[in-house]
This record gives structure tokens, sequence and C-alpha cells, in this order.
């Protein structure tokens, strides 16, 4: 979070964090194609030659002025791959929310439950308390067979008790519930750190 | 840095004026400072809407890669800096402390060595600036954070409309 009072501005970070080909980026590519043009910045991606997420996706898009303060959130995606493990702990820095989003496929849940438990060693070593970050699941690709159920999926990740949404990314379905919760997690935890700073 | 960043204006103030010296002094188009998270923090110069946001991301994730690749050589310093030579424009990085990020675009007729004079310069003034940003917290007397709250969710729905 930034916030600048000069300029009552108020930036927050929000990253799409999940596996290999789990639909971060489809995800992001969604949000990008439903907000409005007058309010969104470029959708920048930085691929590989195969077209995989190489740095990290990353859109911004504000909001009209509220209580004299406009917000502005800045989303990215983590590539996926195990290997690029570093890039991922460095999209992380400044983090407000994470949306993990998970393959729902049976043969993916190793993968699934080895990226739950990157994010946490990551935001451990980048000083966070994990505990502590908003974070909300998004079960991806809910219309394909040989899918896990929700429960079994949430239980597997440690993930019982946070929000949760079942989405197909591709055709957008659930991914602006999971991007309206997890923005309104932040806000809710922005207000109380701004609450608590001292004037 | 991952309780967040309160900037008032003052020091908004100070950053400005040394941004604008910098400016003047070596020839810039524009330049943007930027925390190591890749938020922007201030802008000298001008900028089509949306394209300081983009480089301070773009800047980030490089500062980063950058800070790694000398750690494989046995290289371990917070302050590095390196420059794109470009055919029109050129960029110029100065990671400041390891916690934030002096980005400077010029014309690519303006000699690196007078940028790179004038930004270090920049950064030595820069740094105790940056260290005060964590002491100086809170809002102003007339910010309402509950009503804040309460306008997100009509926001939202302005933002993205209804599914």
């Amino acid at each position: 979070m930034f916030i600048n009072w000069k300029l009552r501005e108020i930036n927050l970070k929000i990253v799409y964090y999940g596996p290999s080909l789990s639909g971060k980026t489809s995800s992001l590519q969604y949000i990008h194609s439903r907000t409005k043009p007058e309010r969104r910045g470029e959708l920048i991606s930085l691929k590989t030659r195969e077209d995989r997420t190489l740095y990290f996706d990353y859109m911004q898009f504000e909001m009209g002025e509220i209580s004299g303060l406009k917000p502005r959130f800045n989303i990215y995606t983590v590539p996926g791959q195990v290997y690029y493990r570093g890039t991922r702990k460095l999209v992380l820095k400044g983090v407000d929310g994470i949306v993990f989003v998970a393959d729902s496929q049976i043969k993916r849940l190793d993968e699934n439950v080895e990226a739950i438990k990157d994010l946490f060693e990551d935001l451990e070593e980048l000083g966070f308390v994990p505990e502590e970050i908003p974070l909300i699941l998004q079960c991806n690709k809910r219309d394909l067979p040989e899918i896990m159920p929700v429960l079994f999926l949430k239980e597997n990740l440690g993930l019982n008790g946070v929000p949760t949404f079942e989405s197909v990314a591709v055709d957008g379905v659930g991914v602006l519930d999971g991007l309206k919760t997890i923005i309104n997690q932040v806000v809710t935890k922005a207000r109380g750190k701004i609450n608590s700073t001292p004037a | 840095m991952n309780q967040g960043l309160h900037i008032p204006e003052e020091l908004l103030d100070q950053i400005e004026y040394i941004l604008a010296h910098l400016a003047e002094k070596a020839h810039t188009d524009s330049i943007v400072l930027a925390d190591i998270s890749g938020q922007v923090i201030s802008l000298q110069g001008i900028m089509d809407e949306g394209t300081p946001a983009v480089v301070a991301a773009l800047a980030a994730g490089d500062v980063a890669a950058m800070a790694e690749l000398s750690k494989r050589i046995g290289e371990d310093d917070p302050h590095g800096s390196f420059f794109h030579e470009g055919e029109t424009r050129s960029i110029y990085l100065h990671n400041i402390a390891g916690s934030f990020i002096l980005i400077v675009i010029f014309r690519a007729e303006t000699p690196i060595g007078l940028v790179r004079l004038f930004a270090k310069r920049a950064v030595e003034q820069l740094v105790p600036i940056t260290k005060e940003f964590e002491k100086v917290m809170g809002p102003p007397k007339d910010y309402n954070p509950d009503d804040f709250s309460k306008g997100i969710t009509q926001e939202l729905e302005e933002t993205f409309g209804n599914e």
C-alpha cells in the first residue's frame, strides 16, 4: 500500500499466484477486458517465446474518488513454472492481497500444493505474516472433466475458511466475483492500517 | 516495506525539488521515483496517463533481476545502477538503498556521464528523505476511512459493471 497524501491517491497491489497454466494470465486478461477503458491502463505481458509468462503480467486500474481519496489497483500475475521462483518472490514485494488460482484438475493436485507452500514460504522470507495477508482461492477450470471437489481442494491446500470462488477464467466465469472480494478485503485491511497509524 | 508507505506533502515537495533539479541539470525527458514493489512515488516531466505506473512496474522487475544477477557474480550492492542505450531515448536506473528506484529517461544525444553524475547527486539527497518515509505517518484530519470503505462497493460496479 502506498498513500500519496499530496495527490490523494491510494495504491494497492494484488497478485494472482498459482501453479503453471492454472489460469492466472487468463484471469487478468478477462479483468482487463471488463474494466472500463477510461479507468484502465495497458495490459503488459512479459512472455517467453512459447507464450508463457516470464516476469509477470501487469495492469493498473483506478476508481473514482472516494472520500477524497482516489484508489489505484496494481494487478500482477506471477510466472507459474517452478524455476521462476525468484521472479514470483519479487512480484510479491509490497503485496496487499493475493488471489490463489488453483487448477481444479485431479492430476494437478501436487502442483497446487507445491505452489501454496512456495507462496507461504516466499511471504515469510519477505517479512510478512502470511495469515495476515488478505487471500482468496479461485478454483479454476471448473468446466473440465475429472476435477476435484472444491472442499477436497481447499482441505489439501490448507485453505479452509478462505473465501472461495469457482471459475472458468477463459470465459470470465467467477473471475470478477473473486476480484471484487479481494478488493473489499484489501480495502478493509487498509482502513484498519490507516486508522491505527499515529497522526 | 510490507507495512505500506504514507508519504506526507512536505517530503513529496522535497522529492519534487530534487527531481526537478536533476531534470534541469542533466537535460532529461522524464524521471520517475518508484518504490521497489513498483509503485510510483513521484514523476518529473510529461508522460501519457498510465505510463509512469507501467514504467515503475517494469523497472522494479528489472532492478530485482539485476540485483540477482549481481549476486551471482559475487556483488551485493543495493545501490547499483545500470542503463539501456536506445537509438532516440535511453534509460538510467538507480537502485536506492534496495528500497527505491530512480528511473531517468533522456535523449540519446545527452551524455550518459552527465546523467550519471547528477543522478548520483540526486540519490545522495534522496536517501535521507526516503529513510524518513516510515517515520512520518497519518492521514489528514478531514479524511474519513469509513466513508472510503462504503464507497468501494459502488465504485466496483462503476468500474466493471454488472456480471
